[in-house]
Order: structure tokens, then sequence, then C-alpha cells
């Protein structure tokens, strides 16, 4: 295996497990929602238009919000919330921003530092918050362009039972908006829950979400 | 991301030319309906009606639909507004009245007529004169 290939195996692994699962998701929801149609006595759609569709576009974007939330509020949480005996807490004594020393940034910034860390101004100040502003960004974006399909694939079914279309604002208030969104909250919410609360207790030999097996349960912020 | 903006770009344009393409195909088959209605043509009226529709109005009035069509009454007039959403499509008329198609295998064809909104337009579907 070339070198560069397991340096960055983590990364080209999720990367070619989203392509593949999102490639499998296009072909069931177009065979999904061309069963519907035939239900319906309507016209089925290519797989080109299904993937244009609103349809596709919703299902998406949906869980993309959703994900991108979860890793934003987990990056901000964790700058002050912590758990006892959790990998995914800092130590109990250091909660907050940290120092400029422990931050290693201005004239604490070491040599291979990068350059906004170093220059100590506005740049920094962005540098430093720039994991959380990029992650916000895509949820917010993604959590946008949800409500623009959601729209669509809404007012298709308002027409479908005779029923008129509601405005994008209308449909931001709809019990529909509001179940794709939170059904998937609520599932990102657990999953981080429990892994911080798992962790305590459970261990994973040679992970770095895990601690090291024999560490104590109340070791906090050691990672294996 | 130079090179992926002008794809995106192309993308939107592509979609925004097929919902264009389909509210034209969708005005013009409402067009084709109301012409053939007015001039008593009942086979081309009923060529633009969805299989479910034609079923509906022949079980409702007991004869063939190019004969029954013409005793629903639909006052017409001019297209106020097309709205295609994906496979479905709601058309307004100048005096309030609506009709919906959907895209079915030979194409856009309507499928209720002579809607109007009732008390609570958009919670509860519309009252048409004739629907699957």
């Amino acid at each position: 295996m070339p070198r560069w290939i397991r340096d960055n195996s983590l990364g080209l692994c999720f990367g070619l497990l989203f392509l593949g699962t999102l490639v499998g998701q296009a072909l069931v929801g177009h065979a999904d929602f061309n069963h519907s149609q035939m239900q319906h006595h309507d016209d089925p759609i290519s797989l080109g238009r299904y993937i244009f569709s609103s349809d596709f576009g919703s299902d998406v974007m949906e869980n993309w919000q959703s994900e991108y939330l979860q890793f934003t509020l987990f990056i901000l949480a964790t700058v002050w919330l912590l758990q006892r005996g959790s990998p995914e807490s800092k130590q109990l004594d250091n909660p907050g921003r940290e120092s400029d020393k422990e931050q290693k940034v201005g004239e604490h910034a070491g040599a291979r530092s990068p350059k906004w860390a170093r220059v100590n101004d506005w740049r920094t100040r962005v540098y430093e918050n720039s994991l959380l502003i990029v992650m916000a960004s895509i949820w917010l974006a993604s959590w946008g362009v949800q409500s623009v399909t959601g729209h669509v694939a809404y007012n298709a079914e308002q027409f479908d039972h005779q029923q008129a279309a509601v405005s994008w604002v209308g449909y931001l208030g709809t019990a529909d908006f509001w179940n794709r969104t939170l059904q998937n909250w609520q599932s990102e919410f657990l999953a981080v829950g429990s892994m911080a609360v798992l962790s305590i207790y459970l261990r994973q030999r040679g992970s770095p979400e895990s601690k090291p097996v024999g560490s104590a349960h109340d070791a906090t912020g050691v990672e294996g | 991301m130079r090179r992926a903006t002008p794809a995106l770009l192309l993308v939107l344009a592509l979609a925004g030319c097929g919902q264009s393409d389909d509210r034209a195909t969708v005005r013009a088959v409402t067009e084709r309906f109301f012409n053939a209605y007015e001039a008593n043509q009942g086979a081309v009226a009923c060529a633009t009606m969805a299989t479910e529709t034609r079923k509906q109005l022949e079980s409702e009035e007991s004869r063939p639909c190019p004969e029954a069509i013409g005793s629903i009454e639909l006052s017409g007039g001019a297209i106020s507004h097309v709205s295609v959403q994906l496979t479905s499509a709601k058309v307004d008329l100048a005096d309030g009245e609506s009709l919906f198609l959907s895209q079915e295998q030979p194409g856009w064809r309507i499928t209720a007529l002579g809607c109007r909104p009732t008390e609570s337009p958009t919670d509860t579907p519309l009252d048409c004169e004739l629907e699957a």
C-alpha cells in the first residue's frame, strides 16, 4: 500500500463510503419514487431527473444539516462543558477557551504553527474559530437548502391532493418541515450523548476515541 | 471550487430550463382543453385529461367522456398563474378557478377541473367539479 494512502486512509475510507452510499441512496430513492408514481398512475421519471429533483435533494439535505449541526454543537459545547471520565471531555480543571500559551497563539506560536496562528490580529481571531465557523456555515447552508427542496416536495404533495401551494415562509411553519428536521436532530444528539457517556466505562483497544483499556473510569480527557 | 462553480451554475440553469419547459407544456395542455371544451370538441378535451379522471367522469355521468364533458360547468377564462412542482402542477385562472395536472405516461394530463378554494384553502383540498 502506498504511504500516502496509509497516511490518509481514514479520510479516503469515509470519502469512498460517502460516495458509495450516496449513489446507493440515489438508486433506491429513484426506485421508491417511481413505485409511488405508478401507484398514483403517474409517469416514472428518469434517474437523472430524480437526482436533480427536490425529493432527492430534501432527503439528502435533511441528513447533512443534522450531521453538521451535531459537530458544530459538539465543537462548541466541549469548550466549556465537561464529562467526568469521558475521553470526549477536556480535563476537569481546564474548561473554557484556554490561554494563548496553551493554544500556541501569537508569541507562543512555534516555527511550524500556521501563519494565522502567529500573526495575532483579526486573522488569528478568525483562525482560532475556523472549524466552528465552517461547520456552522455548512449546517446553515444545508438546512436552508433542505427548506427549499422540502418546500417544492411539500407543494407537489399538496397539488396531488388538490390543495393550494404554501409559500416558503409558510412551509417553515409546517409540521412537515419540523418533523423532517427534529427526527434527524434527536438521533444525532442521542449518538453524541451516548458516545460521551458510554466511553466512560467501555473501551476499544487502539482507538483514539476510547481511553486506553486499563485507564480508570474516572480518568477524564485521556485518549488511547 | 473554481471548477465546481460553473458546473453548479450549469446544473441550476438546466434545472431551470426543465421547469420552464414543463410550465409551457402545462399551459399548452390547459389551453388545448379549454379551446376544445368551448368548441364542443369532446374527444380533444378528453385527450388532455388523466385516465382516472376520465373514468370518474364516465362513472358519474354514465356516458363516454367526449359526450359527458360538456355537462361539467366550467367558467374558463385566461390563465393567471402556472405552478409546477416536480410531477404535479396547478393552473390558476383569472376568475379564481383552478385545475390540477399530473405527469402521466403520455405527458401532462388534467387530474382535476373546476376547483375553487374552500374556507381554509391551505389545509383542505379545493372543491372541484371533477377529480379522480
